[in-house]
């Protein structure tokens, strides 16, 4: 039922001292993520789509019906827009069964249409054997999946997910991202999931906004965005492990690759923009909004910020030569923490490099503090970010 | 040394069994003593079959069963405005809803009387029309529902406010109109305290007294309530006075328990 057209809009609101300004735009089948902190605006952009919020200008269409338009002053109310919202806590009518709550939302919900509807979502989720039971007598899990089914029953044109898996454990976190995927990929209605994990946007986005403090500072591809932010406030938000503050020492314009020193480190770093044969565009440079596109400094002596994922970087306990990384650096492990999936090591190789590992290569290479090792990386890994215009 | 006193289990355990003890004999003697002085009249049948204690619980019956019809048709509303507006105008609105509650029944009388009645602000214009409130089965139930309101009132807007918005927001994104989200949503999940707001309200309707016989008079058959029959008949008769003060008991405690069981929130202690 979810039609061909994109749901799309811009919102600007004010709560109390706090502003802000969304823009959002999302295909038929599309998952948009919306990353960033608790108190960045995330949900209210939600409620605003959604009509439980009334925000001071803007204009909303979902599957191409105009919902909200300050400027002919159009408000449609929240049930007439046709909007799926499954909250935090999920919200669950506790006076009513599982069979009662996924037909709430269904035109008379005795009739025969309706009984096929919440059959069919009941065996889609799995909740087969459940069907009489209240909400209080389920699992996390199982309260999760009614209330997608509810939230699913009347076709709307627009799911909003509001970090649909804050209340579950790890381990079902990971089991319900996969379910959530084949689900929606079924039923091709547009999503718009509000998350603060990055793991989470990793694996179900299709294309990804960060906002902080209610602006949008950046949108494109969930790997660009979320693996090698430019700008700085981008990559403290996403959690870029190293960062170091250095400075250009020389640069090579035939392969578009730099040289840059500071603090005991020498790294060459790949510079992407306008440099011959780099293919790469990254598209977390396409931001919109007040940020716009700055070109990143390269001239000699010029200081800059690098960011290097943790993930990125392999140990070794021996210099690899003879390859194509272009980065090797010797250190002393300091410290090894469990950090899950695997373990994060920190290697002094003149400044603190953290390196993200698996259990078993600890295991093998019995890594412990004070042992020596290699860091190395290509120069891809190296990525420049861009100090906040407004910071 | 005196520490441990209260530090030993069995010390604070006798003290506070001691209390309870006295607390519910206390409470307990009058009512068993009635119920048994009750018991030992030999006209028991003929007392309550008699002409004005079977009036006034008729009387009684009715203006309350009318009164809590207006308070539920009124408070409902009025209540769950109160539990969600946010307006300073309405938060001192609140504070007068206990007003009643801390009134003197007595005294709410005089000032329906000086409302209502015949020299009263509204006196005049009613008479116009051919109304008179005062010294009529009207002014009965005027008189509960100004003294029994508070109690639904307070306990609707308590259970109103418990109601997550988050359940009313996800209604309404479901298709369902505000209007329906209310009957369909907001009411079952307030339900308990409704009916809980309701039985308190009721028990004081029907043992109201003082405002009554200020603003409505004793008169058998208009508006001698069952209160107001037990105080002539202490005069006349203690065996009718008896008999209704049992019923009463009787009739109040049935409210609470009936009404009790419906109150029973299943799903408490959920989220």
């Amino acid at each position: 039922m979810a039609g061909n057209r994109v749901s799309h809009g811009w919102v600007h609101c004010r709560i109390g001292s706090f502003e802000l300004e969304a823009n959002w735009s999302i295909e038929p089948g599309e998952v948009l993520v919306l990353f960033g902190p608790s108190g960045s605006g995330k949900t209210s952009t939600l409620r605003a789509i959604a009509g439980l919020l009334q925000p001071q200008r803007g204009h909303i269409e979902i599957g191409g019906r105009v919902v909200y338009d300050s400027d002919s002053g159009l408000s449609m109310p929240t049930h007439r827009r046709r909007v799926g919202y499954l909250t935090q806590r999920y919200n669950l009518f506790p006076h009513l069964n599982v069979v009662r709550n996924i037909a709430y939302g269904l035109k008379s919900w005795t009739s025969a249409a309706a009984g096929e509807r919440v059959r069919e979502l009941i065996e889609v989720l799995r909740l087969d054997g459940l069907e009489q039971r209240r909400p209080w007598e389920l699992s996390g899990g199982q309260q999760q999946r009614v209330a997608l089914g509810r939230a699913l029953a009347p076709n709307p044109e627009l799911l909003l997910l509001d970090e649909p898996f804050a209340s579950l454990d790890m381990e079902l976190r990971r089991i319900f991202r996969r379910e959530l995927r084949s689900t929606l990929a079924e039923s091709n209605v547009p999503v718009l999931l509000v998350t603060h994990e990055r793991e989470e946007a990793l694996a179900l986005a299709d294309s990804i906004q960060v906002i902080d403090q209610g602006k949008v500072l950046a949108q494109g591809n969930p790997l660009d965005v979320l693996g090698q932010p430019g700008q700085e406030r981008v990559a403290n938000l996403v959690g870029v492990e190293n960062m170091f503050q250095l400075t250009i020492e020389s640069r090579n314009h035939h392969d578009g690759t730099m040289v840059c020193v500071g603090g005991g480190l020498r790294i060459e770093v790949l510079v992407d923009a306008g440099a011959a044969g780099a293919p790469r565009q990254n598209a977390s440079r396409l931001t919109t909004g007040p940020v716009g596109v700055i070109e990143p400094p390269t001239g000699k002596g010029e200081s800059v910020t690098v960011g290097i994922r943790a993930s990125d970087i392999i140990l070794s306990h021996q210099d690899i030569r003879g390859s194509t990384a272009r980065n090797r650096l010797p250190g002393v492990v300091t410290d090894v923490e469990l950090m899950p999936p695997g373990y994060q090591v920190t290697l002094d190789c003149g400044q603190p490099f953290r390196c993200q590992i698996t259990g078993a290569a600890l295991d093998e290479m019995s890594i412990r503090p004070g042992m020596d090792l290699w860091a190395v990386f290509k120069a891809s890994s190296c990525f420049l970010v861009e100090a906040s215009a407004n910071t | 040394m005196r520490r441990r006193f209260f530090a030993q289990p069995s010390a604070a355990v006798g003290v506070g069994g001691g209390a309870t003890l006295l607390y519910v004999a206390f409470i307990g003697l009058p009512v068993v003593a009635l119920l048994i002085k009750a018991a030992q009249q030999e006209s028991f049948f003929s007392s309550l079959t008699s002409g004005p204690a079977l009036t006034a619980m008729r009387l009684s019956l009715i203006s309350s069963a009318i009164s809590m019809v207006v308070i539920v048709l009124v408070g409902t509303p009025f209540a769950y405005l109160l539990a969600r507006s946010r307006s300073p105008l309405l938060r001192l609105v609140d504070a007068l809803v206990e007003l009643p509650l801390v009134m003197p029944p007595v005294v709410a009388g005089v000032a329906m009387l000086m409302a209502f009645g015949r020299r009263g602000f509204l006196g005049p214009p009613l008479e116009d029309l051919g109304i008179t409130l005062p010294f009529t089965t009207a002014a009965v139930i005027l008189a509960q529902i100004f003294v029994a309101s508070p109690f639904f009132v307070r306990s609707a807007k308590l259970g109103f406010q418990s109601v997550a918005t988050d359940h009313e927001d996800i209604s309404r994104t479901l298709g369902v109109s505000p209007w329906w989200t209310f009957w369909r949503v907001t009411i079952p999940l307030a339900a308990p305290s409704l009916l809980t707001g309701l039985a308190l309200s009721w028990a004081r309707a029907i043992s109201e007294f003082g405002a009554t016989i200020m603003f409505a008079g004793n008169l058998t058959g208009k508006t001698q309530t069952m209160p107001l029959a037990i105080m002539s008949a202490m005069e006349t008769s203690l065996d009718t006075a008896l008999v209704l003060s049992v019923l009463l008991i009787l009739g109040s405690l049935t409210i609470l328990v009936i009404l009790g069981i419906f109150a029973r929130r299943q799903w408490q202690g959920t989220a």
